[in-house]
């Protein structure tokens, strides 16, 4: 059926206006959908607006967005004028169809910089094109272009020359900070979405990494805020590899902040007189945090590889984590920032089994390993200590032990396969690395029978 | 026993897409060189060619989507881009005549890499738009081939690339994020170029690409617990190659002088029985359309399968019947070995231009 220019005309028209309208009719569309009906109907109208969804019959499809299309670069090439009005829906049709057209993304940039869009509209248009293309690069670039962009409005100096250029209404209740938090939550909010959408979204948990470099640098609370809300996600999506890999962002940036407000805690400042002041009264508290940090992940991975055997992205996690944690604690041990080897090296050894021909014994009884390092009276070390059984922290034996009881309850090729793959990781790459992390004798020659 | 066959009909449906006719002009070129021409004959006596490559139109073509500015856009009038400028250059490399050669515009195209180029040394993607490891090898594959190299063109751009490289051993888009196999093999094949694989960690890299091949489907992954895709087929196995030479530089002795290291017969099989469209061309996994970008992709994975090492160490595992065989890749431009050294060779004879366009740090990159 050959449809003549004319027919098509009309047809786009129609669907332009009917999206237009659909917007109004219900500002609260939450997703956008092709509707499978191949069968062309003229007289119909394509768009379906059902409570909040918006359906966009596919018949019209291969109409529409040719011609869409070919206007919107008939008008780049300034061989067709094209009003703002138009733009805006044109642009918003094309975009809501095929959200990777860059040149129409252009667009509508050049209409926000002259102040014909409001940015909250094109934020509002990334997330309904999300909801049909979770993926698509070029709608994260554009929602990240238009946050750097809002940011920039919403500086200091930005906000006074709004200000002075148009009266306050209601815009003075707002604080900065209030609105950036909503804005933070909103962006994790889009992409938990797009992330449930399509497996392993790579798109979307680099914009979530993104977000939290750019709109909440350094932001302890987020963080924190960020592992607990993701933890039920990641326990519901246990293959998605992006998910995890985020938390395991996550755990770096906390212990790398942790580890900063260490380092200004570790320099007290001195009186005059000669003597040093006390630092914070639990100065300790980020060396706890992050070993704490790093056994809560441990715990959860155990528990997941447990309940559900043989997800490849458990073990990649717990390797990460594994690696993190080790990293850390060689950081730790050997770093400038530290403020108590002795504790680390007692924390080794009550984490760790007894060797079989170990003199050091494992023990609470810590004044008998720092006695000789530290003279006077009891330092937070030995308080800590003395508060009650420390947390047993990831290290190689317990490691290896919880590879073994794997393997002896498991029933699944491929979580055997996964845990035999770990272990042999553990001894060729951690083990290997670092002395103090060799696993004692007894052990091995357990694991060398087949 | 079944038989494997390879049918390649290039079709031509127009996709509305952007960056599309520069991409599918090397897709399809570089898809085309893959065969021989004796290959072409035998193979597809069943299906018709309909493959038309006028040169010279092609040229005219690309000419069009160059801008004045320098690089190539998706299409004319249109900004430039880098994944464009990749596509077009090699595609212009495939075809290796003077009037090819002399469509680039080499000195616009070095003012236009200066343009893109970022003070921490990575590139961005077009002007104005944003950073990821794609954009180093885009530049690294077009400047090397046309011989564009200043001392500080690449300033600082292996440090940055070796930043992408994370715990996992692969490459991450930027800085922080998950390996990736498209990530990995760019970051990695622009350091081959400017000289400085030796700086990875290679043998993780080592470690994680190879456990991206799948051992049911034989095929690769593009990241961990991930569905194979035939289009890694080629940017993942695609790392062995370099890897063997990375090592082999480095003179380690126990290097295969056989084989990459990756199951060659496995892949070769998960291409030829599940990426393959009836009706000709190539795609990701059963159940998936054909398109330009995997036709493309995994008949260079195909190709890396079946070719082993250079000259004296060259050895060919073809799976199925003889027809099956491809002409041999170069691993890092992805075009083929004699029109990669004929692009040098004749882009050498030129000098170096001098950069006539502002510097980064003068431009407003906002």
């Amino acid at each position: 059926m050959a449809e003549s220019e004319e027919e098509v005309d009309v047809l786009v028209q129609r669907v332009v206006k009917d999206i237009n309208n659909a917007f109004k009719r219900n500002p609260n569309i939450d997703e956008i959908g092709l509707i499978p009906c191949p069968e062309v109907r003229y007289n119909r109208s394509p768009i379906v607006l059902v409570e909040n969804k918006l359906g966009v019959e596919s018949w019209c499809v291969k109409f529409l967005l040719p011609y869409v299309h070919n206007r919107l670069l008939l008008y780049r090439q300034r061989k067709q004028w094209l009003d703002r009005e138009a733009l805006v829906d044109i642009t918003c049709t094309l975009l809501l169809l095929n959200p990777d057209f860059t040149t129409a993304w252009n667009v509508r940039k050049e209409l926000l910089q002259c102040g014909v869009l409001n940015p909250e509209k094109d934020l509002y248009l990334v997330k309904l094109a999300l909801s049909k293309h979770p993926k698509s690069p070029e709608t994260w670039i554009h929602r990240r272009w238009v946050l750097q962009w809002l940011q920039k409005e919403c500086s200091p100096s930005g906000q006074e020359l709004k200000d002075q250029a148009e009266p306050r209404g209601d815009a003075v209740g707002r604080r900065p900070c209030e609105r950036l938090q909503r804005a933070l939550q909103e962006e994790m909010r889009v992409c938990a979405d797009a992330a449930g959408r399509y497996p392993s979204n790579y798109n979307a948990w680099s914009h979530r990494i993104w977000v939290l470099q750019n709109m909440a640098k350094g932001n302890l609370k987020v963080l924190h805020d960020e592992l607990s809300s993701t933890r039920l996600w990641v326990s519901m999506h246990l293959s998605d590899h992006s998910g995890f890999h985020y938390r395991q962002h996550l755990l770096k940036a906390l212990a790398r902040e942790l580890s900063q407000v260490g380092e200004t805690e570790l320099h007290p400042s001195k009186q005059p007189n000669g003597e040093s002041t006390a630092g914070a009264s639990d100065d300790n508290h980020h060396n706890d945090v992050i070993p704490q940090l790093f056994h809560e992940e441990m715990e959860l991975c155990t528990d997941l590889i447990e309940s559900f055997p043989g997800h490849e992205t458990l073990w990649c996690h717990r390797r990460h984590v594994f690696y993190l944690w080790h990293q850390w604690r060689r950081e730790h041990l050997q770093g400038a920032g530290s403020q108590s080897p002795p504790l680390t090296h007692t924390d080794v050894l009550l984490s760790e089994e007894p060797c079989d021909d170990s003199s050091t014994s494992q023990t609470m009884d810590v004044d008998c390993v720092l006695d000789g390092s530290k003279h006077g009276s009891y330092t937070q070390d030995t308080k800590r200590l003395k508060r009650g059984p420390l947390l047993p922290h990831p290290a190689l034996p317990s490691e290896h032990t919880f590879v073994s009881r794997i393997l002896t309850d498991c029933r699944s090729t491929e979580q055997n396969r996964f845990a035999i793959a770990y272990r042999k990781w553990l001894d060729s790459v951690i083990g290997f690395h670092d002395p103090y992390m060799q696993r004692p004798r007894h052990i091995t020659l357990i694991f060398l029978a087949p | 026993s079944c038989s494997l066959s390879i049918t390649v009909h290039v079709f031509s449906n127009l996709i509305m897409e952007e960056a599309s006719p520069p991409l599918r002009c090397f897709s399809e070129s570089h898809s085309s060189e893959l065969f021989s021409d004796d290959g072409v004959q035998t193979v597809t006596s069943r299906e018709q060619v309909s493959l038309t490559l006028s040169i010279s139109y092609v040229c005219q073509f690309l000419a069009r989507c160059q801008s004045p500015t320098g690089g190539f856009g998706g299409g004319p009038c249109q900004h430039a881009h880098l994944a464009p400028t990749y596509a077009a250059v090699n595609a212009l490399c495939i075809l290796g005549t003077e009037e090819a050669y002399e469509v680039i515009s080499r000195e616009k195209l070095l003012d236009f890499l200066y343009s893109v180029k970022q003070p921490d040394g990575s590139f961005v993607m077009h002007v104005g738009g944003e950073v990821d490891v794609r954009s180093a090898y885009c530049a690294a594959s077009v400047a090397s081939l046309t011989n564009i190299i200043t001392p500080t063109l690449f300033d600082g751009t292996h440090n940055w690339i070796l930043s992408c490289q994370n715990w996992e051993g692969g490459l991450g888009g930027v800085p922080g994020l998950e390996a990736h196999g498209g990530y990995t093999f760019c970051g990695t094949a622009a350091l081959v170029i400017l000289g400085k694989e030796h700086m990875l960690d290679l043998k993780t890299l080592l470690r994680w690409v190879t456990s991206r091949q799948m051992r049911f489907e034989g095929g690769f992954q593009g990241r961990c617990n991930k569905l194979v895709d035939g289009c890694y087929s080629f940017w993942q196995a695609g790392l062995l190659p370099l890897l063997h030479r990375a090592f082999f530089k480095e003179g380690d002795s126990t290097l295969s002088v056989s084989s990459w290291m990756f199951e060659r017969k496995a892949l070769q099989e998960y291409i030829l029985l599940c990426c393959q469209n009836p009706g000709g061309g190539l795609l990701d996994k059963p159940g998936k359309s054909r398109d330009f970008y995997h036709t493309c992709y995994c008949l260079s994975g195909l190709s890396i399968a079946q070719h082993f090492g250079n000259k004296d160490l060259h050895n060919e595992l073809i799976l199925g019947r003889d027809e099956n065989r491809l002409v041999p890749t170069h691993p890092v431009y992805n075009i083929c070995p004699e029109k990669v050294a004929q692009a040098i060779e004749h882009f050498h004879r030129l000098p170096v231009p001098v950069q006539t366009g502002p510097t980064p740090s003068a431009m407003d990159q906002s």
